[in-house]
């Protein structure tokens, strides 16, 4: 409690906005509220989108799922813009310190050509999948409904472009510009890539909002994130002596972490709405996931070799846990 | 084997490049045109997306490291300001008034301007733009939050802040700025970015933002010079990217210029409009001025707006075609705007009030041409009647503009005396404009115009709240007494006193 | 000019006269007496007769100013788009040809308060 200097004590009036009194009460609300419950405008729009004149300017009908009240949706970390950029800046911090102790120490040096080439061939097409990714939540954030629901997205959106940065200064110093060309060639060409990148065009042509998000944030990271930065990279990387990586992607691993605890939530959240909510996740995770397995399981297997079977079947059962914890039930096979 | 040693250190420029534009690919397994659905129809050609220039080459990890060190200062002063009343430091309780149609106005065009950018960082087909659009997507963002936040405190004390959100919806006069930001996103992204980004940040928002800020920093509102300091440098920002835009776009093919040249015809007249809220706040609401509306108009506009197409003109584009207009209209459009705020005060979340004395000289020594001669003998009628305790209140609903939703009650360009009208027939309906560019805006595009939802033809429908005055008040979250009418005998007035009074005095 | 946009764009305007129950809009703008910051927005039957119209719907808004009392609606000068019309009092608004959202503008020569 800080000590009141002031001589007067002012009784408020109100506690709160209007909104914010009808849905939480006659107490004072934390920032998080203020900042994002009913911002955005819901009635009396005024004109058709004439890029889609079937569209109203914020429409929720644009998806598949339907929810009575869209701000149920919440962020349990309860990020706003200055809770975010405070969350972020201390991530980049220690990021940045990652970056200067693996080149101060010339910790690239110590790892074998092919471990780097391997770490190169792994996270620098990465780079591309992030920028995806960025635009997928720019969709969501841009069409979705309801500021508690698409607000998380930009912060996504912008994440993913740093992470993409992150990846693309990883390649320049453990390969230079060449490594990000030739991450771009295997984007481009190598089979083991083509199903991740038809896999992110397609979601870039979806037009529902939560669909892009089920299956770019839910789907594709849910899968990717777990796999790549703490399987591939932290376990089966680190051992073989590239440690320098591991820490090198230490804000991508500690990021989906963080992450995933607001997209489950979200799917939690939609998923105990109704049934028909449920029935169309189940649908979406099922599709995209199967996808998404596909398509990961050729990156891992320069890593993992042998192992990537069994790593696969572990990823897809605490994928599928938690989704089950979400409410929604999914098999995927491998 | 020392990668560095192999192969030459990058340039900034270069490394920036790498970082943003080399993200992007070209699509094989869906065309472009499925990707970016909306990047065709309005007609822009774009050639090369690689001759966009970055100005600020900013990448994430300095984002956040920047802007969170802004934010943190940000909120300690706020909190500073909620702890130790700050909200007692304010000139007087008039100056609420700006702050509160601020917030009701302006946040939400934040808000909507946030998610503009959302929609065009996503639909534009160029790494560079999108990384700038995005950015200042998340920036806009940032406005709308910090404003909320800075005003909160305000709310819990005085009136007419509460409701800003329905009233966003469904006040009469914030249909102005809602259907300025809902014009600009129903049109293409790069209307969108026109509008907004150039038309809008670049050439206007001068006229915006250094009176609001300064005023705040005038009537000692820390909480919004606070905010204003902060999101100066997102400003600068915003300004380049509408200025980059509207050179890329000029200089990537020429068909691209009649296409911008209608579009800054429209926006420059769009957002004049919705300023002459802010002139009539600089000259009226003020009670510590800064400068004059006329003053800030020849500064921001007329100076520095007549060296931007100067500068533009190499690409065969002109000033804007109401810019002589919007010159006429200087010495007026803020008195015609308060008197009106006047007499509708009624029906307003703010309050009005008659000028002082001391007022009155400034407005005239400000306005030697116009004060005078057409606007003191009114608000010297309207004294008369209030010291009678007959206040002029103009239960009259007032007609409005069809594009801009202003009340129709600027007057003809050329004559002070005379209400500016324009009407057209349309599908065998009559729709009326406060001027001609309003109109011409309408003749443009008249197939979105008819969709406006007018305020008050909608109340007259009965569509808002039932149809009456009192049902009105509940649907716009109004509540009569307290929010609305004449500052003076106002609870605000009386409150802001005693609060005053006990601070400085040894009464309980 | 006709808009340009992705698929076809037609809606209709959110005030055409059926949403209004029977009655329609018409708007009066009273010249040179810019205590009235804005023309009016008034609303009536198509079968009120132009006089009654005025003295129900216009004369009590007008009511605040001065010379109000002072009108002699028999000498009032009429404008409707933009030209001279003459309104015939005991005639409906219909009858007059006054459609949905006409606006009218009435001059009252030697009536012109504070507003030069």
């Amino acid at each position: 409690m800080p000590i009141e200097l002031r001589t007067i004590t002012i009784e408020p009036l109100r506690n709160n906005y209007d909104h914010l009194e009808k849905r939480f009460g006659h107490k004072p609300a934390s920032r998080y509220q203020e900042a994002s419950y009913d911002i955005q405008p819901v009635e009396n729009l005024h004109y058709r989108p004439t890029w889609d004149p079937d569209q109203t300017l914020y429409d929720p009908t644009l998806s598949r799922i339907r929810m009575r009240d869209w701000y149920d949706l919440k962020d349990p970390r309860q990020l706003y813009y200055g809770s975010y950029t405070q969350a972020r800046a201390r991530q980049q911090d220690t990021e940045e310190a990652n970056f200067e102790f693996v080149e101060s120490n010339g910790l690239v040096m110590l790892m074998t050509d092919a471990l780097r080439q391997q770490a190169l061939d792994l996270l620098v097409p990465l780079r591309h999948v992030a920028w995806g990714a960025d635009q997928n939540n720019m969709m969501v954030c841009g069409y979705g409904y309801g500021t508690t629901f698409k607000q998380p997205c930009v912060f996504y959106a912008l994440d993913q472009l740093g992470i993409a940065q992150y990846l693309s200064r990883l390649g320049l110093l453990l390969g230079g510009q060449d490594a990000l060309v030739a991450g771009k060639q295997a984007w481009m060409e190598a089979p083991a890539w083509q199903d991740m990148r038809r896999y992110v065009e397609d979601v870039m042509a979806v037009r529902d909002p939560v669909e892009v998000f089920v299956a770019q944030d839910v789907v594709l990271d849910g899968l990717l994130y777990p796999l790549v930065y703490e399987r591939l990279v932290d376990d089966l990387l680190a051992v073989q002596g590239g440690t320098a990586v591991s820490m090198l992607t230490q804000f991508m691993t500690r990021w989906g972490a963080e992450t995933r605890r607001w997209s489950d939530s979200v799917v939690k959240t939609m998923a105990a709405e109704s049934a028909e909510n449920r029935a169309v996740l189940e649908e979406w995770i099922t599709q995209w996931g199967q996808r998404a397995v596909a398509a990961l399981a050729p990156l891992a297997r320069p890593v993992a070799v042998d192992t990537t079977d069994a790593l696969m079947t572990e990823q897809i059962a605490a994928f599928a846990g938690r989704a089950a914890k979400a409410g929604v039930t999914i098999k995927l096979e491998h | 084997m020392d990668t560095k040693a192999r192969q030459p250190k990058l340039g900034l420029r270069e490394k920036y490049r790498l970082l943003t534009r080399d993200l992007g690919w070209d699509p094989t397994y869906q065309t472009r045109e499925t990707l970016y659905p909306y990047a065709e129809y309005e007609g822009i050609k774009i050639h090369d997306w690689d001759k966009w220039e970055d100005p600020f080459r900013l990448t994430m990890d300095a984002y956040w490291k920047y802007q969170s060190e802004k934010d943190r200062k940000f909120y300690a002063i706020l909190d500073a300001h909620a702890q130790n009343n700050g909200h007692l430091n304010i000139t007087d309780a008039r100056y609420l008034s700006a702050i509160k149609l601020f917030l009701q106005a302006i946040s939400p065009g934040e808000y909507t301007s946030h998610q503009g950018f959302s929609r065009a960082g996503r639909e534009l087909p160029g790494v560079g733009t999108q990384v700038a659009c995005q950015m200042q997507a998340l920036d806009e963002l940032r406005h709308a939050q910090t404003q909320i936040h800075a005003l909160s405190n305000y709310n819990r004390f005085y009136n007419g802040f509460h409701a800003f959100v329905q009233q966003r919806d469904r006040m009469w006069y914030n249909s102005v700025p809602r259907s300025f930001f809902d014009d600009a996103m129903t049109g293409g992204p790069f209307e969108f970015v026109v509008a907004i980004a150039f038309a809008f940040e670049y050439v206007l928002t001068n006229l915006l933002f250094v009176p609001f800020m300064s005023g705040a920093a005038y009537n000692g509102d820390m909480s919004t010079v606070t905010f204003g300091f902060s999101a100066q440098s997102d400003e600068a920002r915003h300004m380049t990217l509408g200025l980059e835009s509207i050179k890329f776009l000029l200089e990537q093919d020429p068909a691209n210029v009649p296409i911008v040249q209608g579009w800054l015809d429209k926006w420059f007249w769009r957002g004049l409009r919705l300023l002459s809220l802010v002139g009539t706040m600089m000259d009226y609401m003020l009670p510590k001025r800064v400068m004059s509306w006329a003053e800030a108009w020849n500064i921001y506009g007329e100076e520095n707006g007549s060296a931007l197409f100067k500068d533009l003109a190499r690409y065969g584009i002109r000033k804007p075609k109401g810019w002589e207009d919007a010159s006429k209209g200087r010495d007026h459009i803020s008195h015609q705007f308060m008197l009106g705020l006047y007499q509708w005060s009624f029906g307003t979340a703010f309050h009005g009030w008659i000028p002082t004395d001391e007022e009155f000289a400034w407005l005239s020594e400000k306005y030697p041409d116009t004060f005078d001669r057409y606007y003191r003998p009114r608000w010297n009628e309207l004294r008369k009647l209030a010291a009678a305790g007959t206040p002029f209140k103009n239960y009259g609903l007032p007609m409005l503009c069809q594009t801009c939703q202003l009340p129709c009650l600027f007057t003809e360009p050329d004559d002070p005396t005379t209400l500016c009208h324009r009407e057209v027939e349309y599908k065998g309906e009559r729709y009326h404009f406060c001027s001609s560019h309003c109109q011409e805006i309408f003749d443009h595009e008249p197939e979105k115009y008819v969709q406006a939802w007018l305020p008050m033809n909608q109340l007259t429908q009965g569509t808002s709240g039932g149809g009456g005055l009192e049902n009105w008040m509940k649907y716009v979250n109004l509540v009569d007494g307290q929010d609305n009418g004449d500052f003076e005998g106002s609870q605000d007035q009386r409150n802001f006193a005693q609060w005053k009074h006990n601070s400085v005095s040894n009464q309980a | 000019m006709a808009i340009i946009a992705r698929k076809p764009y037609d809606f209709p305007p959110a005030d055409s006269v059926e949403h209004y129950h029977g009655d329609q809009l018409i708007y009066m703008c009273w010249g040179h007496h810019l205590m009235f910051a804005a023309p009016f927005m008034t609303m009536a039957s198509p079968k009120t007769s132009f006089g009654e119209f005025l003295k129900t719907a216009l004369e009590p808004i007008i009511a605040l100013d001065p010379d109000a009392a002072k009108v002699d609606w028999t000498k009032v000068e009429w404008t409707r788009r933009g030209k001279a019309f003459k309104p015939a009092l005991d005639k409906s608004l219909q009858d007059n040809g006054i459609v949905h959202k006409e606006y009218l503008r009435f001059d009252t020569p030697g009536l012109n308060t504070v507003c030069g």
